[in-house]
């Protein structure tokens, strides 16, 4: 089963597979050519040992435990990672990509990295340009060792390119002209932004055999005024016991490195005014930056500020919205739309097919899961049809939001107007809770169990409540909420609606009480 | 005074003849010379000098499938300056033709620039299954075009596999693909049991379609002023 990481996840690698040989693809589906990088890090997070930088001029660490393949099974680079033999200097290989020419970031039309161990797919984590700016390289995903092997999604954006990646982490780009400093220790502090920018020497003139693709220097690019060793970075956050130490502060340049002179690729990228600094993208420090897109789907739209301009060429301007890759049976298209890739039958709401690709049909689900709705129900009826046959649905209803809810073995309450689509293989129940506040005698609600998958739909961004202490819900906006809590009406917060001639009655508020990692999910807008 | 309406939604650097503001806004630079077509009614501001003309002659020739309302009503804007036009707070895609053919389903077109080839068109095949008319804008040129789609949408492609879409979702798509009806319900769907998926259009060959992520049968709202 494939476990779906999102932006800032971490997991104990063995919680996804006990395979130690790993195959990790990474895809980034975005105009211009994109260098897939795998930087071997001390224990310290620098790049003390440059063979263990594995990029296309180097693609394999001494011993092999970390090999490039290059493109293939549709990732647009790949490599072959045995943990058990990465030496134990190694503490960190984090996997970046950095685009080499003009544009940014937030152009990723859609990227992924994917592990497969043992010719499965066990863990992916799609990221999409909403979730960076004006960045020109991505820090991807993290192997990490701390005891055991770790893994994290990153989904990280960095100003610069390749070559300012490569300083940041430690290691020497050639041509730098900062032969005669000093040589940092693997602890250096960071330094602020505005020391780097005295410190950092003239840029040398490019020699002229680089191509003059990599010659974009990344200076233009603001750096949102952070400084790079911020902290409170999600995901980047120094390993607990190493105080002081920022994750992945700039560190001057290694004289009497190798580096990696005689590459033509990145000897003659001028070095930028100060190192770059790490991005807004950051993310976790509301209020402190201009607002991003908020990771993943759903996020609020892009600011008018923060407006791409257009390619010409009608596919070019509408790379944005191109087709993801399928990442698994239930694919999040965008915030609005969801694909189904068809093997096993899926069950949607009537009408709520956009597009579908391959041999489909679509059939009246008369099973007894409609008697038993619309004989029992007046308000709530779940017209479903069945999707079976072999290809790709794109559902979506009126525009509403989505959300794939995984299952597993656990079942969730969902109100019958947020739900559009879920396997076949997803039990449901119809549950009323009663009471006699509530007009019809009751509210009608699904319970759907495991496994499977279900999609739930809401009119603008939801909100997850976690339940801990009595928590209260209106009974219009409620979408969804775990099952085995104590459900009940609440009379204390009872809001009189009859003030309005002809209105039903009273919005009811509903009280639930439960354990932690109970949750209730409403959304802001009162059906 | 400060704040997010002051600080992120100000005016924006002009960069090139339409660019977006924010997703749901679509900036036209205007020069003299450089005409637009726009839907009726969708400035919703401008600045400078620009005159707007309701029922162009130009429009003339195709102003009788109009008849039907499920034309195109679209109006000229000249002048100079910057025009900014929305449509009932649907997303905005801003497409730059540079020799293609895009055919976009009436309710889905802003605006396009009228040195654009263009032409309205029934699509053949729906008024045979549905009963409904479908006017699509082809346009075809080196220009600018202006979409609009309820939601985000999404851009699939027609080599990979013919691709069938659900009438009420269909945005665009490359001028010259191959277009057939399709008909997935059965004759249970027609007496009342039906998915709800009775017709689709489906697309082949070289190109792609847009499609939106939402079914909106009702019309738009056509009283504007």
């Amino acid at each position: 089963m494939v476990t779906q990481f999102s932006r800032g996840q971490k997991a104990q690698l063995s919680a996804v597979t006990q395979s130690t040989d790993l195959y990790i693809g990474v895809q980034i589906n975005a105009p211009g050519e994109w260098d897939i990088s795998c930087f071997g890090l001390d224990t310290s997070d620098q790049l003390s040992d440059d063979r263990y930088f594995v990029f296309f001029n180097q693609p394999s660490s001494p011993e092999g435990s970390v090999r490039q393949l290059g493109p293939q099974q549709g990732d647009s680079q790949a490599f072959q990672v045995n943990l058990d033999r990465v030496p134990t200097s190694i503490g960190r290989l984090s996997f970046c990509a950095a685009l080499d020419g003009v544009g940014s970031a937030s152009a990723i039309a859609s990227g992924c990295l994917r592990i497969v161990a043992g010719g499965t797919e066990v863990l992916r984590y799609a990221f999409t340009g909403a979730d960076f700016t004006s960045e020109r390289a991505v820090m991807i995903g993290d192997l990490y060792r701390k005891g055991v092997w770790r893994i994290a999604a990153i989904g990280q954006g960095f100003q610069g390119g390749l070559a300012e990646l490569i300083r940041s982490y430690g290691g020497e780009v050639a041509d730098e002209p900062q032969a005669a400093a000093p040589p940092p220790l693997p602890a250096a502090p960071p330094r602020p932004v505005h020391d780097q920018r005295k410190t950092a020497p003239p840029a040398a003139p490019p020699p002229p055999a680089v191509p003059p693709a990599r010659q974009q220097p990344a200076s233009g690019q603001p750096g949102y005024g952070a400084s790079p060793g911020q902290p409170g970075q999600p995901g980047y956050g120094p390993p607990p016991g190493q105080p002081g130490q920022p994750g992945y502060g700039p560190a001057p340049g290694q004289p009497g490195q190798p580096g990696y002179g005689g590459q033509p690729g990145y000897g003659g990228q001028p070095t930028p005014a100060g190192q770059p600094a790490y991005a807004g993208a950051a993310g976790g420090m509301p209020g402190a930056q201009p607002p991003v897109p908020a990771a993943g789907f759903g996020g609020p739209e892009p600011l008018p500020s923060q407006v791409q301009p257009t390619q010409p060429g009608a596919l070019n301007s509408l790379a944005p919205y191109r087709e993801l890759p399928t990442t698994g049976r239930w694919t999040q298209q965008n915030g609005k739309l969801v694909k189904v890739t068809l093997g096993e039958d899926a069950l949607a709401l009537r009408g709520a097919m956009v597009a579908y690709q391959g041999n489909i049909e679509f059939d009246y689900k008369s099973a007894g899961l409609r008697g038993l709705i619309e004989g029992k129900l007046t308000g709530q009826s779940l017209k479903l049809m069945t999707c079976k046959g072999q290809g790709e649905v794109f559902l979506a209803q009126d525009a509403a939001d989505l959300h794939i809810v995984e299952l597993g073995n656990s079942s969730l309450c969902i109100n019958a107007k947020n739900l559009l689509a879920m396997d076949a293989t997803v039990r449901t129940e119809v549950r009323r809770i009663e009471s006699a506040g509530i007009p019809g005698g009751g509210l009608f609600h699904f319970e759907v169990s495991g496994p499977g998958t279900v999609v739930v739909m809401t009119k603008g961004s939801p909100m997850t409540l976690p339940v801990a202490g009595p928590t209260f819900a209106d009974m219009n906006a409620l979408v969804a909420w775990t099952t085995g809590m104590r459900v009940s009406v609440s009379t204390q917060v009872r809001i009189s609606r009859q003030i309005y001639a002809g209105s039903s009655g009273e919005a009811l508020a509903l009280q639930f009480m439960g354990f932690a990692g109970h949750f209730v999910v409403v959304q802001p807008y009162e059906v | 005074m400060y704040g997010s309406l002051m600080d992120h939604y100000g005016p924006t650097p002009v960069m090139e003849r339409m660019s977006k503001h924010g997703s749901k806004i679509v900036k036209v630079v205007m020069n003299p010379g450089q005409d637009l077509f726009a839907r009726t009614g969708s400035m919703i501001a401008y600045e400078g000098l620009i005159d707007f003309n309701a029922q162009p002659p130009q429009l003339g020739r195709i102003a009788s499938s109009w008849a039907t309302g499920e034309g195109v009503p679209l109006m000229t804007a000249t002048g100079q300056g910057l025009l900014y036009l929305a449509d009932y707070g649907k997303e905005v895609i801003v497409a730059q033709l540079a020799g293609e053919g895009l055919s976009v389903n009436g309710k889905n077109i802003l605006a396009f620039d009228a040195g654009l080839q263009w032409n309205i068109e029934r699509v053949r095949g729906i008024t045979m299954l549905s009963g409904m008319g479908m006017f699509n804008v082809v346009l075809r040129g080196h220009g600018w075009v202006a979409l609009t789609a309820k939601g985000n949408p999404i851009v699939l492609d027609t080599r990979e596999a013919p691709t069938f879409v659900d009438t009420d979702a269909l945005v665009a798509y490359t001028d010259g693909l191959h277009v057939q009806p399709k008909r997935t319900a059965r004759l249970g769907g027609l007496i009342g049991r039906g998915s709800g998926e009775a017709f689709q259009l489906g697309f082949s060959g070289q190109g792609f379609v847009v499609v939106q992520p939402s079914e909106d049968e009702r019309p738009n709202l056509s009283a504007r002023g």
